[in-house]
């Protein structure tokens, strides 16, 4: 993907997020794109390692940065009371435009993260993408994984951490039933 | 011997202070290479006093990250129990282990770096290989690792807080990832902090100065309760947070002032271009014993002899150099071309190309900077807020991106008159 194809995708996403409930702060861009490139297989060329709240990639942070830079996205303070929130830029008309491509390739994919994650605040998705990640890119056993969890991340809890596990297995069950690219992500 | 102490005069931090055993690393080979390389590459040839080098630099930042690290795990600075879990007890054993690790990190983070630091870094070395890889490399290799024993500490735990989990390759704990950032945070790492104060200072470009004594006497970690976690990042109490502002300002001129000045990006296109030809295999070697080999003071060297022998492989990239008969910007992304064309620049790059062949004209690709200002800040009735949400500098903030195409000095006037008269046809292609 070059770079405006990234950046389409991830307007595409901001959008869909705000759509569907969410908040859309950095986090929840990073777990949502981690999950849209790990589990289904959408090709942004972004590499995930655990880091802040979960699997994060320097390079998508920097991207965002792009992004803000270039006018296609932007930081929004509803009111006083409400944290800032990602929202598509004065530009993003100009990009969905010129670039329609890849949003529309991968409009499912999109819809089943945003549908999937928007709910969900920054510790929820923190403890699911860090299960993904100890279940897909660790490939730790499946009766490890928990364990795993609270050991790289100490403040979260055993029960938390199997009830992220579960939560995972769930949502790559779901992802394999309608995605025929999943196995291969 | 007795372990004494050293101070070396700096002109940004004052003294910079270190033991004897420390001191051995910065006697080491791949610590006094540093001496040769510049920290702005061929900057000095826009601001002639930009001459300083990738050592006092690191000096610099083991510095800062080391105020950062007494500030941020001091008892009475730490606020919460998920923190205290987190963080050794002061003066204990392991709080002096890490204290040791984070130094000796922030002094070799830069070891890695080629001749002329970034400038030729992306196309000179294999793909996807980095300097921080090379930094990796070094730190657990000959020269630094004995030195590392001698200190009593693990050369991987240096190697991790130096190059951070993206090049070194594997996840950080939680400890070690907010250690890391202490070094290489994209908000206010000590790395970021020392460049900015001493480009500005060595450049002349004073704007880029910011008070960072008062930024890291307020540096906490901080549990990320804002965002409904535990998970700490690290942060400033919301005392700290205009000087956090000016920062971002200070980068800000920084980046439009110096870093990102044309003539500057061209110098770098022709050392780049230089380098491919006048290299064996048109590339940088990756092997230590020869990357230790490897200076400023080589490649210099090799552009003054290139340059006056017309046979040698790089000749007119030296003689570009060296008689400072560098390409001429002929035009830069705007705003008003990219609201008509997002391709505005690749475009007029391609059709310059077309008519004054691809020897005439250079394009320096799109490169941005405006990174993620997100943190948290701890609030005087004890809450913590996102940095975005207390600051509508921080949230509005300036960023900065370039993306120009240059032409050879010979067809300037021409190439300035075509543009004008074919600009709107270019924009209007797909």
């Amino acid at each position: 993907m070059n770079r405006f194809d990234k950046a389409s995708l991830l307007v595409a996403l901001t959008e869909k997020l705000r759509a569907s409930g969410s908040w859309a702060g950095e986090t929840h861009i990073q777990k949502a794109m981690y999950i849209l490139e790990t589990v289904l297989g959408v090709p942004a060329g972004f590499e995930f390692i655990l880091y802040k709240h979960g699997p994060f990639s320097f390079d998508l942070r920097d991207e965002l940065g792009s992004l803000r830079t270039d006018g296609f996205i932007d930081w929004e303070l509803k009111s006083e009371r409400y944290r800032p929130s990602l929202k598509p830029g004065a530009l993003s008309d100009a990009l969905k435009k010129q670039f329609p491509t890849i949003p529309e390739r991968y409009s499912r994919e999109i819809d089943f993260v945003a549908s999937r994650l928007g709910n969900k605040n920054v510790a929820e998705l923190e403890r699911l993408a860090t299960a993904i990640y100890v279940t897909k890119d660790e490939e730790i056993e499946r009766d490890a994984r928990a364990a795993r969890i609270n050991e790289l991340k100490g403040h979260v809890s055993l029960p938390e951490a199997e009830a992220a596990v579960g939560d995972a297995d769930g949502l790559i069950a779901d992802a394999k039933a309608q995605f025929a690219n999943v196995m291969a992500a | 011997m007795a372990n004494r102490i050293h101070e070396i005069r700096d002109p940004i931090h004052g003294f910079i202070k270190l033991d004897s055993e420390e001191r051995k690393v910065v006697n080491s080979r791949p610590f006094q290479r540093l001496r040769y390389i510049h920290q702005l590459a061929m900057t000095y040839l826009v601001y002639p006093s930009a001459t300083h080098r990738r050592f006092e630099h690191s000096l610099g930042v083991m510095d800062a990250a080391t105020k950062i690290y007494d500030v941020a795990t001091d008892p009475e600075n730490i606020y919460h129990d998920s923190v205290r879990k987190l963080v050794p007890r002061k003066n204990e054993l392991e709080w002096g282990y890490w204290r040791r690790v984070l130094r000796m990190a922030a002094l070799c983070h830069d070891v890695g770096h080629l001749p002329f630091s970034h400038a030729a870094e992306k196309e000179l070395l294999p793909k996807g290989v980095r300097h921080e890889h090379l930094s990796k490399d070094h730190i657990l290799g000959e020269h630094l690792k004995p030195l590392f024993a001698e200190l009593k500490i693990r050369e991987e735990d240096v190697a991790k807080l130096a190059v951070g989990p993206k090049y070194y390759g594997s996840s950080l704990s939680v400890w070690e990832s907010i250690l890391y950032e202490m070094i290489g945070g994209n908000v206010f790492g000590a790395d970021r902090i020392d460049y900015l104060l001493r480009d500005s200072f060595h450049s002349g470009v004073s704007y880029g100065r910011f008070d960072h004594m008062r930024l890291i006497e307020t540096m906490r970690i901080l549990p990320r309760e804002d965002l409904g976690s535990e998970e700490p990042d690290l942060g400033i109490t919301v005392g700290g947070l205009q000087t956090a502002e000016s920062l971002l300002w200070a980068r800000y001129f920084m980046y439009t002032q110096l870093y990102f000045h044309p003539v500057r990006r061209i110098y770098d296109i022709h050392l780049k271009e230089f380098l491919a030809e006048w290299l064996a295999d048109g590339r940088f070697s990756v092997a230590l014993k020869d990357h230790l080999a490897m200076t400023d003071n080589e490649v210099l060297s090799g552009i003054l002899q290139v340059a006056d022998d017309s046979s040698r492989k790089g000749h007119n990239q030296a003689r570009r150099i060296v008689d400072r008969r560098h390409f001429r910007l002929l035009y830069e992304s705007n705003p008003v071309d990219v609201e008509k064309n997002l391709k505005s620049v690749e475009l007029v790059y391609e059709a310059a190309r077309v008519e004054f062949g691809n020897d005439a004209v250079r394009h320096d690709p799109y490169e941005s900077e405006g990174g993620s200002e997100e943190f948290p800040v701890y609030l005087r009735d004890g809450s913590i807020e996102s940095s975005l949400k207390l600051s509508e500098t921080l949230r509005k903030g300036p960023s900065f991106s370039v993306d120009y195409v240059f032409v050879d000095p010979d067809c300037k006037g021409k190439a300035k008159l075509w543009l004008t008269e074919n600009k709107q046809k270019i924009l209007e292609s797909r």
